[in-house]
């Protein structure tokens, strides 16, 4: 097929406009749209702030004018971002930005993310346990896989080292440090990695 | 550019149809601003203090900093081509820096949308070990200087869709089967049930159908731990391949001699095409990839899936070392390709 644009060239690119409720299809070379493309005012698509500065604007509008107002005048002592200068670009200015919009965003992000909670690891607290859970979790698979194929020597070496994990965890966890005669954690992630390979 | 010394003939788990399994954690310091309302002199600071880290590393040596600014415009597409930084990274690219580990398992954005992007990246699935490298360096990171975090919303991003986790996890798929089949709308239908998303490898513009690579991911990244999202993606993906596998099965018992024909056709294309275009190239690949993996083809995978990224068009022209026009594009590409299949037989 050849561009609708030029005439020229073979056509790539399927254009889909819908414009008042109207629908036109054009059929584009990939220099037409590139030209085309500066002309009007594509959401960009790849990247998530395009698509979620249209969800807030989305959002925005379902809020009552008295809290839409609230919002609007929220600004970031940190920063000096607005909370209408966020919604224009979907990006945030910084940490303290989370505070200054805090109810907005509660809002907002329960309708994007489903969630307002955040669930999962946590800085300041003894890390490497997110590694070592993920660690576990693939080694109880092998011993149960060696265990089906009857690898019996294989299967006590995994079993001992779950057990020193499992121990180190329980002791991070606790805020002690591991005890000496566990194994360190970087030997048994590599034993682990190479177990799984063999 | 980052040299890769790996054995391609060794197979990573289920890379049949699993190309490759990526972990991509987004943090920010809590005493800067984010990426977007940051000066220049923050900007270098940032890179300065991620070179501090790495070089203190046991592993120093094996990083090699990129910054953008320094790069060609064709340098800079062959990172993006081989997955090693995202497109984002570009539109900083006065201010933006990569550090990348010599396998390219490990790669540290900084001063993209946050000021940190940190990587793992393995071939196959692999996503927990992808995970774990991206955690060990991460914790490397914050040793010295704290990220932003928020009982409520945890690490704080610049872009609220991140905020949580902050986590992306991924795994990148071949599904010229299913897709042959028209399976993977209901696919993706399913997969948005367990939370993943699943799209063509190549953004928007580009049709998946051609080279049958689909990305599949984690939807959220607020209210679900780390561990769960990276089980439910390995039991989404383990699924996903499965039934790939079962269709791949199914495709070469109902119409055998049509797919060995054709299969047949793509080795004699790329044996002695002269001239190949990427959008020709990409379907041929995506052939060839699934005769290896059904053991018509005796060609690794691993090589498969380094031509798919190193004949792309930025990866092209900088090996060339400098800009070509897609004539030349489209010759040299073919030349690269007969060669890689010079001595291959079904």
């Amino acid at each position: 097929m050849i561009c609708d644009e030029c005439g020229v060239n073979t056509a790539t690119i399927k254009l889909m406009t819908i414009s008042g409720g109207e629908k036109t299809e054009r059929h584009l070379c990939t220099q037409c749209m590139r030209r085309l493309r500066g002309q009007f005012g594509v959401v960009d698509l790849s990247s998530l702030a395009g698509i979620l500065s249209g969800l807030l604007q989305q959002a925005a509008k379902q809020l009552s004018p008295e809290e839409a107002e609230a919002a609007a005048d929220l600004c970031c002592e940190g920063c000096g971002q607005s909370y209408e200068a966020f919604r224009e670009s979907g990006f945030l200015g910084c940490a303290q930005c989370y505070q200054a919009f805090r109810e907005p965003l509660t809002t907002l992000l329960k309708r994007v993310q489903g969630h307002a909670q955040h669930c999962g690891r946590i800085p300041g607290r003894k890390t490497d346990d997110v590694s070592l859970r993920l660690s576990l979790s693939r080694m109880r698979q092998q011993l149960n896989r060696a265990i089906a194929q009857e690898e019996y020597e294989e299967a006590a070496r995994l079993r001992d080292q779950i057990r020193a994990l499992t121990a180190q965890l329980e002791s991070r966890e606790a805020g002690q440090s591991a005890p000496d005669a566990a194994v360190s954690p970087q030997s048994a992630l590599q034993e682990g990695g190479d177990a799984r390979e063999q | 550019m980052p040299v890769n010394n790996e054995d391609i003939t060794r197979r990573a788990p289920e890379q049949d149809v699993v190309v490759f399994s990526r972990v991509r954690l987004a943090r920010n310091y809590a005493d800067t601003p984010f990426s977007p309302k940051m000066e220049a002199e923050q900007a270098g600071q940032m890179i300065q203090r991620v070179r501090e880290v790495i070089a203190q590393g046991p592993e120093a040596e094996q990083y090699q900093c990129l910054l953008m600014r320094e790069l060609s415009e064709a340098q800079r597409n062959q990172l993006v081509e081989h997955h090693l930084i995202s497109y984002d990274l570009l539109k900083y690219a006065d201010w933006s820096a990569t550090f990348i580990s010599s396998g390219e398992t490990v790669s540290v954005m900084v001063n993209e949308e946050d000021h940190l992007r940190i990587q793992g990246m393995l071939r196959g699935l692999q996503l927990e070990r992808a995970a774990e490298l991206a955690f060990h360096m991460e914790e490397r990171l914050s040793v010295q200087e704290e990220f932003a975090f928020d009982a409520q919303w945890g690490y704080l991003t610049s872009c609220p869709t991140n905020t949580g986790t902050g986590m992306r996890a991924c795994a990148v798929v071949h599904l010229p089967a299913l897709s042959a089949s028209e399976q993977i709308n209901p696919l993706a239908q399913a997969a948005a049930r367990l939370g993943m998303t699943v799209r063509g490898l190549y953004g928007e513009g580009s049709d998946a159908k051609s080279h049958h690579l689909y990305m599949i991911s984690n939807q959220v990244t607020l209210g679900r731990s780390e561990e769960d999202i990276i089980r439910s993606l390995i039991v989404t993906t383990q699924q996903i391949a499965a039934s790939e596998r079962a269709a791949r099965t199914r495709m070469m018992s109902d119409q055998g001699a049509t797919m060995l024909d054709r299969l047949m056709r793509t080795l004699g294309i790329v044996k002695y095409a002269r001239i190949m275009r990427l959008d020709e190239m990409l379907p041929r690949l995506s052939d060839a990839r699934l005769a290896a993996a059904l053991g018509l083809l005796d060609y690794p995978l691993t090589g498969l899936d380094n031509l798919i990224c190193d004949l792309q068009d930025g990866s092209l022209s900088a090996r060339a070392g400098r800009e070509m026009a897609s004539v030349e594009l489209n010759a040299l590409r073919a030349d690269i390709l007969r060669d890689a299949f010079r001595d291959v037989e079904p």
